[in-house]
């Protein structure tokens, strides 16, 4: 059976029967990247813990696995896995351009672990509340029906170029300060920076992400030169001037500032834009769905329910490492020291142990809330009640200005970005009619 | 006044009284800056991860009112531990009226 066929298999529920042969596969098989859920299951259910030769990586598969890898993140290191990630194969040539061409090479601040990181995630974590992102959704509610003007006469428009993509760039930008922008140049530096960890960028290729990054940091240095002679009312200044407890180091360095503006300008637009073509995919391909939510769209509670449901079934990340410390037991399996793991959350929320009928959107679930799109423990998403925030606001503004929303290519000619990171669709050609 | 008194019990039984809680913080925020045992906010305030969940005493329970959707999807996650006056500390922002506000550490997850 084809590993599309064995897909749709598990569209129906109880989900069984749909074997993948582990022993031939690798989570690099862009195949399988596109439609990874009959190679979840697999795994889950004859190899929790998975030895993937090809990225030399253990996949973590169960969610009970990977609550045991959130909740000891010392055991299971972030620096030391995010670094073994990172450029992987290239590292000391893309240091190098960065140093020479990018004002530096500066790792990133927050992909550290307790307790270096405690110190910089709490002066995250204040930007990021829920209660500080509330008031952000009328500001946010402005930039999405601005957006949907443009192109609500058209009939049609593509659904990551023409919307996902611009708007979380338009929304990060006005919270950092950045106010002269490209949203094309920003595109690609958060394509540059995301194939760092995605595992499937040549030399070439390589060379060329790195170029990207030293524009993006040439440009960051530069706005946060100007905050620090001139702080505004921004999150930039905010970095620039923050004060932490720490007594010995009250202050950010300059390499954590840039470190940190470069996450939050990337992190801040990248995923979130994967989960609104997501989003837009589920709209335009199960039209009842798409009606329900337009029959309740004012009501908060379905909306906010609805958001998590479609986080829950298709999380924007589908993966992120990590590295052992020591050696330690994981499903069954013993890692030895220094294993280099890819944390699969994608997986986690398709595992039917916790979510009954994982492959069907709803949202009446009793345990939505323990779905692992954000991770979880120390390194939890910061920025996640921004995102749901944003993805609320999209499916409102989306149903109530538009209708007949439709997918304008067959499903299987969906592309993904190739990188294992993320489930990123690249093109979204979509009609509509206005309402 | 731009502070307030707050009690939380510790698991243990334990009462730890704040007398100079900011009014606009964040129970939660207000607990760990005063080392309250059992109160992580592992997510930072993100209505996410229900490692500052407690359990309102009846008497304040209309002064503080219930969670939001969000937070009720939250506790649903903990559904072995949550109880009819469960709230997720992150999610209460203090007010004037809570001057006095008691609530309880729930267990761990």
């Amino acid at each position: 059976m084809s590993n599309s066929d064995l897909n749709e298999k598990m569209d129906s529920c109880p989900a069984a029967g749909h074997e993948v042969d582990l022993a031939g596969a690798t989570l690099q098989d862009p195949e399988i990247l596109a439609r990874p859920n009959a190679f979840y299951w697999a795994m889950r259910h004859e190899d929790p813990v998975h030895y993937d030769p090809g990225l030399d990586m253990w996949l973590v598969s169960r969610y009970e696995d990977l609550q045991a890898v959130l909740a000891d993140p010392i055991t299971f290191s972030v620096e030391a896995g995010y670094k073994e990630q990172y450029a992987k194969g290239y590292i000391e040539d893309f240091k190098e351009i960065l140093e020479r061409d990018g004002g530096g090479f500066f790792p990133d601040a927050i992909m550290t672990d307790p307790p270096q990181h405690t110190r910089i995630r709490k002066l995250m974590e204040g930007a990021f509340t829920a209660h500080r992102v509330k008031q952000l959704e009328p500001e946010i509610s402005k930039v999405v029906s601005g957006l949907i003007d443009k192109f609500a006469d058209k009939g049609g428009a593509d659904g990551v170029k023409d919307f996902a993509v611009p708007m979380t760039i338009e929304i990060i930008c006005a919270q950092l300060g950045l106010d002269t922008f490209d949203p094309q140049e920003i595109q690609r530096w958060s394509l540059a920076i995301t194939a760092q960890i995605g595992r499937m960028q040549d030399r070439e290729q390589m060379v060329e992400n790195a170029r990207e990054i030293c524009d993006l940091q040439n440009y960051l240095i530069a706005a946060i030169r100007e905050r620090q002679e001139n702080p505004r009312d921004d999150m930039l200044s905010d970095l620039v001037h923050a004060r932490t407890e720490d007594e010995e180091h009250p202050t950010l360095t300059f390499k954590e500032v840039v470190s940190l503006a470069r996450a939050l300008l990337i992190a801040g637009n990248e995923t979130t834009a994967t989960a609104l073509g997501n989003l837009l995919f589920i709209l335009a391909t199960q039209p009842d769905l798409a009606q329900e939510l337009y029959d309740n769209v004012d009501d908060e509670r379905y909306t906010t329910r609805f958001v998590e449901e479609i986080l829950r079934l298709e999380p924007p990340v589908r993966g992120l490492s990590r590295m052992t410390t020591k050696e330690v037991e994981l499903g069954g399996v013993t890692l030895p020291k220094g294993a280099h793991m890819l944390n699969l959350y994608a997986s986690g929320n398709d595992d039917e142990t916790v979510f009954e009928c994982p492959r069907k959107f709803d949202m009446n679930r009793p345990n939505i809330g323990r779905h692992v799109a954000f991770g979880g423990g120390v390194h939890r998403c910061v920025g996640l009640a921004l995102a749901r925030m944003e993805v609320k606001v999209a499916a409102r503004e989306f149903v109530k200005r538009l209708k007949d929303i439709k997918l304008e290519i067959p499903i299987e000619d969906i592309r993904y970005l190739p990188t294992i990171a993320t489930r990123s669709i690249e093109h979204l050609p979509l009609s509509f009619s206005k309402r | 006044m731009s502070t307030l008194k707050v009690t939380l019990v510790e698991r243990d039984g334990r009462e730890v009284t704040i007398h100079d809680a900011g009014i606009g913080k964040s129970l939660m925020e207000v607990a760990k800056a005063n080392g309250v045992e059992g109160i992580l906010g592992e997510c930072g305030g993100g209505c996410a991860c229900a490692t500052c969940h407690v359990y309102v005493d009846a008497e304040w329970q209309d002064v503080v009112g219930p969670p939001e959707v969000l937070e009720e999807m939250t506790l649903d996650g903990v559904s072995h531990i949550t109880r009819d006056n469960s709230r997720l500390g992150c999610q209460i922002v203090l007010s004037r009226e809570m001057d006095g506000l008691r609530v309880a550490v729930a267990p761990p997850q």
